[in-house]
């Protein structure tokens, strides 16, 4: 655990030197710099993380048999509570059986990039820039509004959305903008930021208790102001763990949002 | 302050080569997920539960097979039982028939042999009387004549003294 820490530490210090600060989202670009294919160390992390992911994943598959052993339960167990307990708890089987793949893709990703945060040497989790939280939204966008269109037609989708009934005329006029706003931006961004800053925030004090350890434990001047450490290192043992329930709890709310939002474009009746 | 308040905007303007890169990834990992994983999983999951609703069906088609063959057993060990104990009486009827008709037939042939004897008997007794009664009164009138002397002529008076000599030795003998 220690070493996990220190480890931690020592590339957050060469990282952000020492502080951490809003830079450690906007990294410099450390590969095909100036290409629309360059890479920092974000993307890279998410690259990599992708890599294990898609390594792990594979072989589990390439390798499942009927009878599952500890890991391959495990895997199915993560499936079927996806399936199950997200995607027919809200849609129910009949609608939900065609957005299983794409849910349990965004719980995934979300999942692995989330704790890429609490992973030693990453020390950064991989939907840290608003580009991963926002692409993953838009993609839960564009399928609400082709299940709605598709369910109801465009007109007809707009109508339920924007003129709910049993609601007094005069409401309407207030109503139908911010019906037409939450369908097109903030269901959306409400998805993208809850999740990019939750990273952001989280990543943020973990890496100050971690540097504030490092600097009261190793560089502080005046030895007296060791103790301070001890405490940052306790705050800093448990931001770690309240950051991992945090990663799996965001990445659950962003595939449960997407589950919820798909249906809502959906005919009431049931 | 300038800077961190243009930092901080920075921070919300996606990059291109940043959603370049997300494409790319959500793409490969979507196509994987898609194509791959979830048809895999789901083949496995469907196979399973085939399988255990196979066995589960043929665990109860053993079970109905079980239970038809016990029936028909049963069914047939109370017919058995059944023929079985009529044969028993059928049996012990049969016996009792031949025995009172040993019986009967025993019974009449004794009474038959028994009269036979006792006719067989009396006609034997009869004929010894008979030669008897002749023997002994020539015997008697020989001897009475030689004892007398003379010869008695009157055949009714020697039979009637024979009759009476006859019913004297029975006397005499009884």
């Amino acid at each position: 655990m220690i070493d996990v820490f220190s480890s931690g530490v020592t590339t957050l210090a060469e990282a952000s030197m020492e502080m951490p600060s809003i830079d450690d989202f906007l990294p410099p670009e450390i590969l095909f710099q100036g290409t629309p294919f360059a890479i920092n160390r974000i993307i890279f992390v998410r690259i990599l993380a992708t890599i294990i992911m898609l390594l792990v994943l594979g072989i589990t598959a390439a390798r499942a048999k009927l009878i599952p052993g500890r890991w391959q339960g495990a895997v199915e167990w993560f499936v079927e509570f996806t399936e199950k307990n997200i995607v027919y708890q809200v849609m129910g089987e009949v609608r939900g059986k065609r957005y299983v793949p794409m849910v349990v893709t965004v719980f995934a990703c979300m999942l692995v990039f989330n704790l890429c945060g609490e992973v030693p040497g990453f020390n950064i989790a991989a939907s840290a820039t608003i580009t991963l939280p926002l692409v993953f939204a838009m993609w839960c966008f564009v399928q609400y509004w082709i299940a709605g269109i598709r369910e109801k037609g465009l007109g007809h989708f707009l109508r339920d959305e924007m003129f709910p009934k049993g609601v007094p005329v005069p409401v309407y006029i207030l109503l139908a903008p911010i019906q037409l706003l939450e369908l097109l931006i903030i269901r959306p961004f409400s998805l993208t930021i809850r999740l990019f800053a939750n990273m952001v925030s989280g990543h943020l004090i973990l890496a100050l208790c971690l540097s504030a350890t490092q600097f009261f434990l190793f560089e502080v001047a005046n030895k007296a102001m060791m103790p301070f450490g001890v405490i940052t290192f306790a705050a800093g043992a448990f931001m770690y763990l309240f950051e991992m329930l945090v990663a799996c709890l965001q990445a659950y709310i962003f595939a449960i949002l997407t589950t919820a939002y798909i249906n809502m474009s959906y005919p009431e009746i049931d | 302050m300038v800077t961190l308040a243009e930092d901080g905007v920075s921070l919300f303007l996606p990059k291109s080569y940043d959603i370049i890169w997300t494409l790319v990834i959500l793409i490969i990992v979507a196509v994987f997920f898609y194509k791959f994983f979830l048809p895999k999983f789901q083949a496995i999951f469907d196979e399973r539960a085939a399988k255990i609703q196979g066995g589960i069906a043929k665990a109860e088609q053993a079970q109905k097979e079980a239970d038809e063959a016990k029936n028909k057993y049963e069914a047939q060990l109370g017919t058995a039982r059944v023929e079985a104990s009529k044969i028993r009486d059928d049996a012990r009827a049969e016996a009792s028939h031949i025995i009172s008709d040993a019986r009967a037939r025993a019974e009449s042939d004794a009474a038959q042999i028994t009269a036979n004897a006792e006719r067989s008997i009396e006609s034997m007794q009869q004929k010894a009387m008979v030669s008897l009664k002749g023997q002994v009164g020539d015997i008697a009138t020989q001897l009475a004549g030689k004892i007398l002397g003379s010869e008695l002529e009157n055949k009714n008076v020697q039979s009637d003294m024979i009759d009476k000599m006859i019913a004297d030795l029975d006397k005499q003998n009884k």
